[in-house]
Formats: C-alpha cells, structure tokens, sequence
C-alpha cells in the first residue's frame, strides 16, 4: 500500500475480500501517510463489507497523524466498536474536545431527505474558506446529485458514505500548487449494471460493468427510463470535466473515469455497490501551459 | 394589444422548501405540489409567475421535478388555461432547468422581472421560433394576418400556434364575430 489512501490503494484488500469465510480479518494501513475522500469512502464500504463476514476486523495504523485524523473525520465513532484498532483512540477524542474542527466528517446517511442538510452544511464550510457562490454551486449541486443517486439507487444496510475535503493545493496526480476540492461517495446497493438493467429498453448496453457505467453517464439514461430521469449524473461529470477535474464511477468490476476530453474505462476488483469520486480543481489559473 | 389576465408570483425561496439551496427531487416535488396548488387557484387565462431569483442552487433532480414536470403537466393541459412563467435571470441556476426542460422537449417563458422581456428557457423547435417571435412582437395577432406574415397557409400557421399554445409559450383565442365563422387570435403570455 503507498502511502495516499485513495480507492486504488484499496484494490488489493477488495479482491480479498470476496474471499473471506469467517476468519478475523486485519487491514494494514500502516503505510497510509494521507487519506483522501475516496481513500476513506472506499474503507468505510470495505469494512460494511467485511464486518458481517469476519469474527473480527481489525485496522493497523501507524504514527499519529493518520488516526488523528480519521478519528477528526469521525471515523472510529461511526465504526469504533465495530474494529479493532492498535491506535489509542481514548486520547485522540480527549484532544479533540479542545480543538472544535471546521472539516466536514465522514458522512453516513441512508435518505433523500437528509440530503438538504449536509449541503447546507457543506456549503457554509466552503463559504467560510472563502469558496464564491459559483463555486459553491458547483460543489454543492455535484454533491447532491451523486448523495441522491446513492439513497433512490443504492439502498443498502449502511446507507451511503460522503465525505468532502477542500484542499490549498492539488492532490489529485502529482502534488502542485493550486486548490482543489475532492469529493466522494459510497453506497453498498445494488450497483449500476443492475439498476439500469431494470429498464429492459438498456439490454445491450449491461452486458458488462464497463458497459453499463459507460452508459450511465449519457443524458436521460436510468433504470426507470421515465423522461426526465437520469440527467444528474451525466451534467455532474459535466460540472467536474469543465473545471479541469475528473469524475471517476466504480461499480460491480467496472471503473470509468471521464476527464474534459476522455474517457478511460478498465476492469477492477468487484466494488460492492457505487463509488463516485469527483476532483474539482479551482480554476481559472490552473489553465496554464505545465 | 393582450388583455390584462390574473397573476400571482410564486417566491420558491421564500417557502418552507429549504430556504436557498433546492436540491433532491422530494424537496422539488413539495415545491411542485404548492406551485400547482397556486395554479388551480388562479382564474382560467391567468399567469403563475415562478420566481426564483433568490434561490441560491437548484440541482438537476429539484429542476426536474419542480418546474420540469410541472412544465410538462401543464402542456398536456392539466392546468387548463393558465400559464407559467419563470422569473429569474440568465445565470448558471437555468442551466439544469434548461438541461430538464430539454430533456422533455418543452420550454418556459423566462423574464428578468415581472414586466420584463420574456425569453425562453428549454427547446423550441426550429420551425416554431419564428412563429414564437412573430407573436411576441405583434403582442396580439390574428391567424391569417400571423399566416401572411410568415408566407403559411392558414392551417399550417394554425397548426404551429396551436402547438405553441399547448407548450404554454403563447395564449390562443377564439373569436366567434369574424366574418366567415371562428378566428383564431394569438397573444403573448407576457
């Protein structure tokens, strides 16, 4: 594992964890020096995945940054009890009482109707750190679309995980000056294929994962085929392509990500359910010849 | 010129919808439900003025349930004789009740403010926009006189008016008095 937890990072653990049969299970995240959204999107999905098939799951984590945090991120509330961890969770939540953070934690939410409120929130953090209207309707309106596909689409025993972090420079490829917001969401529902391939008029385009998610990101395309439908999606990619970012769609073994001017799709271990992730550079100055 | 016809606008920010960011089709669909309940109150020929200038964000799934569906409703004539009308300015919010109106193939009069140019918002067919423009510069335009204006027989123009009509983009009336049987007039709705 290198040391940015990302989704990839996580491909390893993914392809294993179809093989689990009962036995305790130990994530080692030792190497993790930096964990983006997705990175902790992807591990909250993993350990949904692998708590209910282990007697035990434990996580290993080194140093102080990373599990302080996650714990900042609210992650050993969410799943605390649920893993074990060697990290001395006590006292990163002592320190924490007296350093009130201004992040947006992992967020785990199951309907539609709390997705009003963690926009809210959202956009009041982004308006803090000085983020314009524009951008924030921007984010926001990415944000919502993706939360609202995973809660009508990705129904699941755990909901669907969110988490968003604005950055003082880029971190999606090579490390460079700039900012960037990353946002990401999870959800253990049924996946993409086979919600589009309820709608029987997408027969030809489910044959495959890749196909599918491919297919999902066109306008007007969705499971019910009802006019009107399946347009977040395809203007969300569209938002993320514009800026100069990117919007990666994970599902079942498929993975597609769609950048201003292309298109990369490749096989991946299965992913139990969707995962969006959505990089949004903050332009204009970003434009320059590198 | 048009007749004066009943009014009301309809602030969505305003509401108990969720102040300035509308997103999620369950908040659009509230929003819809009062906006038609609004609309059946208002006398036949009237105008329901959908303001939204103080909305913040309004993301494709509230666009699409609150003004792209009530669109659509009231051009298979749900609401009978009463138009719609959106009251916003040209900024990035239009693009996803552009990109929904679209998608269904329909379109809104837009206007700045009330009493304001009226532009549209969603897809007009090629073939109509000339018509469209035709009767927004005339104000108030008989068929035959629309038709000679446009170089069309009088039943093609009929035809392109009353698919205007039934869009909500234009009123259409009957007149009765004219010397050899019905005529049909054509107003803008704002």
């Amino acid at each position: 594992m290198s040391g940015v937890l990302t989704m990839g990072s996580l491909d390893p653990a993914f392809a294993d964890a179809g093989n689990v049969d009962g036995e305790p299970v130990v994530l080692d995240l030792r190497a993790v020096e930096f964990v983006e959204p997705a990175g902790l999107c992807g591990l909250a999905a993993l350990l949904e995945f692998l708590i209910p098939r282990c007697e035990e799951v434990g996580i290993a984590l080194a140093g102080r940054d990373v599990p302080a945090y996650l714990e900042r991120m609210n992650f050993f509330r969410l799943f605390g009890n649920r893993v074990r961890t060697n990290a001395d969770v006590a006292s990163l939540e002592e320190r924490r009482r007296h350093n009130p953070g201004t992040l947006q934690e992992l967020i785990n939410f199951h309907t539609e109707e709390e997705i009003p409120g963690i926009i809210e929130r959202i956009s009041e953090i982004l308006e803090n750190q000085g983020y314009r209207l524009r951008e924030r309707v921007a984010i926001c309106s990415v944000l919502s679309e993706i939360c609202a596909n995973a809660a009508e689409h990705g129904a699941s025993s755990f909901g669907a995980y969110a988490a968003v972090q604005a950055y003082h420079h880029i971190v999606s490829g090579p490390r460079r000056r700039g900012e960037e917001v990353l946002i990401a969401i999870a959800d253990g529902g049924p996946g993409v294929r086979e919600t589009l391939a309820r709608n029987p008029a997408l027969a030809e385009h489910t044959t495959t994962d890749n196909d599918a998610l491919r297919h999902a990101l066109e306008m007007g395309v969705s499971g019910t085929g009802e006019i009107g439908r399946g347009g977040g999606l395809a203007l969300v990619a569209g938002i993320a392509a514009r800026s100069g970012g990117s919007l990666s769609l994970r599902s079942g073994t498929g993975r597609v990500t769609v950048y201003e001017n292309r298109k990369n799709s490749r096989n991946v271990p299965e992913f139990p359910g969707t995962f969006v992730r959505v990089s949004l550079p903050r332009t204009p100055q970003e434009k320059t010849p590198q | 010129m048009p007749e004066e016809r009943a009014h009301r606008i309809f602030e969505v920010a305003g509401g108990d919808f969720g102040g300035k960011l509308m997103v999620t089709r369950s908040t659009g669909r509230a929003v819809r439900e009062a906006l038609e309940e609004t609309l059946a109150a208002l006398p036949k020929g009237g105008t329901l003025y959908v303001d939204t200038r103080g909305v913040e964000l309004m993301d494709y799934s509230f666009a699409d349930e609150a003004l792209g569906i009530l669109a659509s409703r009231a051009a298979s004539g749900e609401y009978g004789d009463r138009h719609l009308v959106l009251v916003e300015e040209d900024r990035d919010l239009l693009e996803n009740v552009e990109a929904s109106l679209r998608q269904r193939s329909l379109a809104m009069i837009r206007v700045d403010e009330v009493g304001g140019e009226p532009a549209i918002v969603g897809e007009v067919a090629d073939h109509l926009v000339a018509t469209l423009q035709t009767i927004y510069d005339a104000g108030s335009i008989t068929n035959a006189a629309l038709a000679a204006k446009l170089g069309l027989n009088h039943t093609a123009c009929n035809n392109r008016a009353t698919r205007l009509a039934k869009l909500g983009l234009i009123h259409r009336r009957i007149e009765t008095a004219a010397p050899g049987g019905r005529q049909y007039t054509y107003e803008r709705v704002v």
